[in-house]
């Protein structure tokens, strides 16, 4: 019996990770642009579509595509700032939602119609061994998404916390009126802010992408969960995002176990629904 | 009536450490224009929206017609007969002028969809009743011959007496005037100032916040001041202007808009 | 006093409305007017939540789910007649309406979308893993057409059904309007606007959203328990954003706010379906590039390009 509770803990462990790794680029973007962003999710898709290209038409090694793939699809994210969302920026919020609802879409079906709806795989070298810890099996790949993603949300948070750049993201984030009448420049901190979201969800899908099948409406999926994790933990709250990833991952995956496989994501769904009712702002929003 | 309209009682409102309104006692009586004035910080905005029900104090009473009234939802005491504007103009923007006055008369219609929907005859009644009453506050208020424009292209002074032009279709039997005067120029404040009393002999009371001296001076019945959340004095524009503390605490510190 | 007055215009869409089907030629082109009024009466009941109260729902399709199973389910394994089912299924969907609105209307933002989404989800999860009560994944099929009682003659095929689904969409149509000349209408676009304000008028804003809620919950159970019958199989992609988003959309490249919107956007979306009878990607690419278009170059929708609709909005006027 507790061989199988540590088991679906690490699962839920590295899937709560990944889902951490997804959902900090979504909310960051929230915090700083004010824009809830329903296209996320593709830029998670478009990184798993880029790692698996650039791996089987240039032939290059699963470590480079991943890098290859999280700078490109940074600056795919860069694209989509400059031409929709920075000339949109003085309209309604609902205009605003509608369009990355648009883009969404438009990525996710062109995505069928470029690159085929059939699934792929992304044959990545550590995705076949697994490791024994203990009584917990998991796969190279498993532990990989848990460690770079650890790394990676590290590094963000170092970012945000102690560089010029991050610094003026949190200005802006707190109060964009103030920080711009101080010098800052909103428009590069936008772009930086969307550079760092997309890349961030771009790593999630190439190194999510090899444990399972990627296909081009995953997007969906990616933001859904991004979604939960954010409203969860609060929107614009990095911490937030940590925990409520976190929490997500490990009662889908005993929750998955312990009661029932079936329905799992209404597991997660059951999750924000209770979270959103007991305190709306989220769990560690502060406190109007 | 011996009971006044509006009864304060020792309403006391604290923010974390900070006392914002400390034990404030007054009354608003039938037909009467009050005035809530003091400087920045002394808590008028913080008693003004408790009276308003959209602050809850956390001590005190309030009593409205002789009912106790903390804690009630702030639409029921829209219900009731309270009516207030907002400190920030506070309107329907994409609707016309005439729309905005029309979402006043709420409070007194029962119609609704199914009466729309069937045609009958209440429903005919109440309608015109509505166009009846948002054409005459907006008389009243000379805002008449721009019924069909979209609010938010109004000017600013304009907007300010729509939003009393609202309130007023509600026919409160008190109301709540947030700082009426913000921003206008004279001509407009002198204008505003003859139309609170024009408010006041139809019947309705008036209690407002306000800094624009000459309006309060030249309108209000009487006047309550407070400094730092507690009331320091209380009467006639006369008695008030001439008391020794008012004078140091407030006015004899260069009152705004003078 | 106010008599009552039926706008030409509306004359006119009513007369081609019901003119409309002489011109259809073949099974496949009725088919696809049936497909249109089924999903205009869902946008229109989806406009109710978006466009006069200002809510963005995201689980709207959910209720149209539930209008669906319901009278699928009692027909298939209850024999419950045509006409009972129509009148369970926007029960069972306003009932679940109600509890959800109750639960979700109080909270803004995107924060009710999400909510709104969240219960669509677990809906769906339901009807698909539940499969003893529901057939999960296979859905339920056979489904009879409905029959006229003393009469014993079927509603199937093009024709008669889309009289059938318009004589609703009528009626909703109609409903919808009344609303907006009403008080409670009147309230609703209060509440959209400026719901402080709304409350210092004496609006419940709570109360009014929760009926407005309901009632759009009600009006699409009625969309479901009508395409489950014409279709004859229903599967739980019906929860999903499959459905979710082609209805907002149609909702706002329509004109949200309008009762003649919807109707338009759905008319798009089937044409769309003509058109570009190359795969559902390319259509909902089309569909999400006018999406975007419409929203930033088009707010108000296809129907503030037509002249005499353009007083006619829920919106900037309250009446025609």
């Amino acid at each position: 019996m507790g061989a199988v509770f540590f088991q679906q803990l690490a699962n839920g462990l590295v899937n709560g990770m990944g889902y951490v790794l997804i959902a900090v680029g979504l909310t960051l973007v929230f915090g700083v642009l004010r824009i809830v962003n329903f296209a996320h999710g593709e830029f998670y898709m478009l990184g798993s579509f880029a790692t698996f290209f650039a791996m089987s038409l240039l032939g290059v090694h699963y470590i480079v595509a991943v890098l290859m793939a999280t700078v490109v699809v940074a600056g795919v994210g860069v694209l989509a700032n400059q031409v929709l969302f920075r000339p949109l920026r003085r309209e309604h919020e609902f205009t605003i939602l509608m369009v990355s609802l648009g883009l969404s879409l438009v990525l996710a079906n062109g995505g069928e119609l470029v690159f085929g709806a059939d699934p792929k795989y992304i044959s990545s070298p550590f995705a076949d061994d697994a490791v024994e810890l203990g009584s917990v099996f998991l796969t190279w790949q498993r532990i990989i998404v848990l460690v770079a993603a650890s790394v990676l949300i590290c590094l963000v948070y170092l970012f945000i916390r102690f560089t010029r750049m991050g610094k003026m993201m949190q200005a802006t984030a707190q109060n964009r009126e103030g920080a711009a009448l101080s010098g800052v420049n909103i428009d590069w901190v936008h772009t930086y802010t969307f550079a760092l979201a997309c890349g961030l969800a771009a790593a999630a899908g190439a190194l999510l992408g090899p444990t399972a099948v990627i296909f081009p409406t995953i997007g969906e999926w990616a933001v859904l969960k991004a979604f939960i994790v954010v409203v969860m933990g609060g929107l614009g709250s990095m911490g937030g995002a940590v925990a409520g990833g976190l929490i997500l991952g490990i009662v889908e995956a005993l929750g998955a176990n312990y009661i029932s496989i079936a329905f799992k994501d209404a597991i997660g769904y059951g999750i924000v629904v209770a979270v959103l009712l007991w305190r709306p702002a989220g769990l560690f929003a502060p406190r109007q | 009536m011996t009971e006044p309209l509006l009864q304060v009682n020792g309403l006391t409102r604290v923010f974390g450490g900070l006392v914002a309104a400390d034990a404030v006692d007054f009354s608003v009586l039938d037909g009467e224009v009050v005035g809530l004035i003091g400087p920045n910080g002394a808590g008028k905005t913080t008693v003004f929206n408790m009276i308003a029900g959209s602050l809850a104090p956390t001590s005190g009473s309030l009593r409205f017609r002789g009912e106790d009234y903390v804690g009630t939802p702030a639409h029921r005491m829209a219900q009731r007969g309270i009516a207030r504007t907002f400190q920030i103009t506070s309107l329907f923007p994409t609707l016309s002028v005439l729309d905005n006055v029309k979402l006043g008369t709420h409070r007194h219609k029962k119609t609704g969809w199914w009466g729309a929907t069937v045609f009958s005859a209440a429903y005919r009644r109440e309608e015109q009743e509505v166009d009846d009453k948002a054409n005459a506050v907006l008389g009243f208020l000379g805002l008449s011959d721009k019924g069909a424009r979209i609010a938010q292209n109004l000017a600013y002074g304009d907007q300010r007496r729509l939003e009393i032009a609202i309130a007023l279709a509600a026919e409160p039997v008190l109301l709540l005037l947030d700082e009426p005067a913000a921003g206008m120029n004279p001509d407009e404040a002198r204008r505003l100032t003859e139309t609170i009393g024009r408010i006041r002999d139809t019947g309705v009371s008036v209690l407002l916040v306000e800094h624009h001296m000459r309006v309060v001076m030249g309108i209000c019945d009487r006047i309550i001041v407070l400094n730092q959340g507690n009331k320091i004095a209380e009467g006639t524009p006369a008695v008030v202007a001439n008391d020794p503390t008012v004078v140091s605490v407030y006015l004899g510190r260069g009152a705004t808009g003078a | 006093m106010r008599r009552f007055v039926f706008p030409r215009a509306a004359a006119a869409g009513v007369a081609m409305l019901l003119l409309v089907p002489l011109a259809a030629v073949g099974s496949y082109f009725q088919h696809l007017l049936v497909m249109w009024m089924l999903f205009a009466l869902m946008a229109v009941s989806l406009n109710i939540i978006v466009g006069y109260l200002g809510e963005l729902s995201f689980g709207h399709a959910a209720f149209f789910g539930l209008g669906a199973y319901t009278s699928g389910m009692l027909t298939v394994f209850g024999g419950v007649p045509f006409w009972l089912c129509l009148i369970a299924a926007p029960l069972v969907s306003g009932a679940f309406g109600l509890a959800i609105g109750y639960a979700s209307l109080r909270i803004k933002g995107p924060q009710f979308a999400i909510l709104t989404l969240g219960f669509g989800a677990i809906l769906h999860s339901v009807f698909l893993n539940w499969v003893d009560f529901t057939n999960g994944p296979l859905g339920i099929t056979k489904i009879s057409p409905p029959r006229i009682p003393l009469l014993g003659l079927e509603i199937s095929g093009g024709i008669p059904y889309y009289y059938l689904v318009l004589f609703f969409l009528l009626v909703s149509a109609y409903l919808c309007r009344s609303l907006m000349r009403s008080r409670t209408g009147r309230a609703f676009i209060a509440v959209r606007e400026n719901d402080m304000l709304a409350t210092s008028l004496g609006i419940d804003v709570f109360r009014y959203k929760l009926l407005g809620f309901v009632a759009a919950t009600m009006m699409v159970g009625v969309a479901g328990c009508l395409y489950a019958h014409y279709l004859k199989v229903i599967t739980p992609g019906l929860f999903t954003l499959h459905y979710m988003a082609p209805m907002v959309i149609m909702v706002i490249i329509g004109g949200k706010g309008t009762v003649t919107g919807p109707i338009v956007g759905s008319l798009v979306y089937v044409a769309l379906l003509e058109v570009l009878r190359a795969s559902g990607s390319m259509r909902m690419l089309v569909f999400a590039v006018l999406l975007t278009l419409s929203v930033i170059f088009l707010p108000g929708g296809l129907v503030s390009l037509l002249p005499f609709w353009r007083g006619q909005r829920g919106g900037a006027r309250q009446h025609d």
